[in-house]
């Protein structure tokens, strides 16, 4: 317990700091809405964009006019932000011993290392649930002035839900890396470049049909916005897929870092 | 009973050689002192007793367990000083300290206390704002205040003060008084004759030696230096005789064997001073460093 609160005072700051760029993405977003909203010549425009474009955005799936059409849009960017801070979290909270050589010190109180995966793993996914709760907080507070109706809370609901998963996936993976590699100081860069590879995969599996395939490779298209908004419930075969990746990543982390020496 | 027990320990860092096939026992109540140049593998040999890393072969025993097997229960009982003391520095020193003692099963407060004023540490400092040296006393109250039964020390007083450490080597001879037995690596030989009952010295990776430290200086060797401008240096140059040299009318050499070979030439001649004298371990082991 005392490593988890320790974790939790630790990465505070972080918190805050990401917690600040939701929201300022949040109000640049929905500051931008409030000229789209109920906007007939807004639509106009976007029929005249380029498709594949509109798709690589999930922006065909929408309208932008309604506030429903608007957070399915800023759903991706969420997504990819709140991915982000969980790779980086996830990452950086077991191989940051090693990187400020605190690890001679920290290993060699009489503490196990699968202790220690536990209590930082923990630390770190109530950070990421911390800043679920505050972009939830955020939207719900910059959305309630256009009233939304009950098909928007529940679409956001689900959106968070799916927001959530993306999260521990990427939390898992960044865990992963940062207790299986030994070259401490490219677990944090590796597991962003496979974040954005990864999200580089959803933009072009829906640009044509060859490359649906990708999909099954990129958590960002496990809960497409567009689909959660219309069946109103998540894919289970995804939600399986990734639990399997989650207990993947951390049945690997616990396993390599009980038997690796450390980089002292 | 040994609280060490070391067996054909070896350790490669990929290709590069870690320690080759070392083994010594240490035994209860004893300070063990492990000398050896830079580099040498002497913080690899701690690393693998506190499990920080893997043996590629061999084993190791702490108070009779498998160091690996038991790593975090032996650990309750260590208390581990490293060269070099790296914390979390945006932390201030007691809770730093409060930390540590909140991972050991006793409560650890009044020695906490004690040893902070022994080294005049202010707790209320942020690790960050401290010197090298005020780093290095904070880890040694960190390592000492479970009042472990095994005490390991690897290069502990680089950074202390010469008043510093001589509070610190009169703190570990008061825990060794009260029955703990110390491991105590360093490439200072002065250090090791102050304080250690044993030495082992380890170079490129492997022991070459273990010996007792008052034997190997009483039994051994003496130091001798005859003063006088008609002495013959060339009368010397007897078995047991070493490092023999004559400058500004002074003989000097180092002598074993039996020391009546050597007074029965000396009165031969014509002296102005003489003395015999224990060699210092530096000047004994000097030639395990060349």
């Amino acid at each position: 317990m005392n490593i988890f609160f320790r974790e939790l005072r630790a990465n505070f700051k972080s918190l805050l700091i990401w917690g600040g760029i939701v929201m300022f993405f949040c109000f640049a977003g929905f500051e931008k809405f409030s000229a789209y909203y109920n906007n007939p010549e807004l639509l106009v425009i976007i029929n005249s964009m380029p498709k594949a474009l509109l798709s690589a955005f999930d922006m065909n799936a929408f309208n932008l006019t309604t506030i429903t059409g608007f957070f399915g849009v800023m759903f991706n960017f969420f997504a990819l932000i709140l991915s982000i801070a969980a790779a980086m979290w996830g990452s950086d909270i077991i191989s940051k011993e090693e990187r400020d050589k605190t690890v001679e010190f920290s290993l060699s109180l009489p503490v196990t290392r699968s202790k220690i995966i536990t209590a930082k793993t923990l630390a770190a996914f109530v950070n990421c649930i911390g800043l679920l709760l505050i972009t939830w907080g955020i939207t719900l507070a910059a959305t309630s002035k256009y009233q939304p109706d009950s098909e928007f809370y529940n679409f956001l609901s689900l959106g968070m839900l799916a927001l959530f998963i993306m999260q521990t996936i990427f939390l898992s993976i960044g865990i992963f890396l940062g207790s299986a590699m030994k070259q401490y100081k490219r677990a944090g860069s590796l597991a962003v470049s496979i974040l954005l590879g990864t999200y580089f995969f959803s933009v072009i599996s829906g640009m044509s049909d060859k490359l649906e395939f990708l999909k099954y490779f990129s958590p960002f298209k496990y809960f497409d916005s567009a689909r959660l908004l219309h069946e109103s419930r998540l894919d289970m075969t995804f939600v399986w897929l990734s639990v399997a990746i989650i207990v993947v990543s951390l049945i690997g982390a616990y396993s390599t870092y009980s038997k690796r020496d450390l980089y002292i | 009973m040994s609280i060490i027990e070391v067996n054909n320990l070896t350790k490669y860092y990929g290709k590069a050689r870690g320690i080759v096939n070392v083994s010594f026992n240490v035994d209860e109540g004893e300070i063990f002192g492990f000398v050896g140049p830079n580099g040498a593998g002497k913080s690899t040999t701690i690393r693998l007793l506190l499990s920080l890393i893997f043996p590629s072969g061999g084993e190791a025993k702490i108070f009779g367990k498998d160091c690996i097997k038991y790593g975090p229960e032996l650990r309750q009982e260590i208390g581990y000083l490293p060269s070099e003391v790296f914390y979390y520095e945006r932390m201030k020193v007691i809770d730093l300290l409060k930390y540590s003692a909140s991972f050991y099963k006793k409560d650890c407060t009044k020695r906490m206390v004690e040893l902070s004023e022994l080294m005049e540490l202010d707790l209320n400092r942020r690790i960050d704002d401290l010197s090298y040296g005020n780093k290095k006393k904070v880890g040694i109250v960190q390592g000492l205040l479970h009042q472990p039964k095994l005490i390991l020390l690897d290069e502990p007083t680089s950074g202390l003060d010469p008043l510093m450490q001589r509070k610190f080597f009169n703190l570990i001879k008061e825990e060794n008084k009260r029955g703990v037995t110390v491991f105590f690596s360093s490439h200072i030989l002065g250090e090791v004759q102050k304080l250690c009952n044993r030495v082992a010295i380890i170079k490129e990776g492997s022991i070459i030696d273990i010996q007792d430290i008052e034997k190997l200086q009483k039994d051994t060797y003496k130091k001798v230096r005859i003063l006088g401008s008609e002495v013959d240096e060339k009368r010397f140059e007897i078995e047991g005789v070493s490092k023999l040299e004559k400058n500004n009318g002074a003989v000097n050499f180092f002598f074993k064997g039996d020391i009546n070979q050597i007074t029965r030439i000396i009165s031969e001649q014509r002296i102005t001073d003489l003395t015999i004298e224990e060699p210092t371990l530096e000047e004994i082991f000097m030639h395990y460093y060349e």
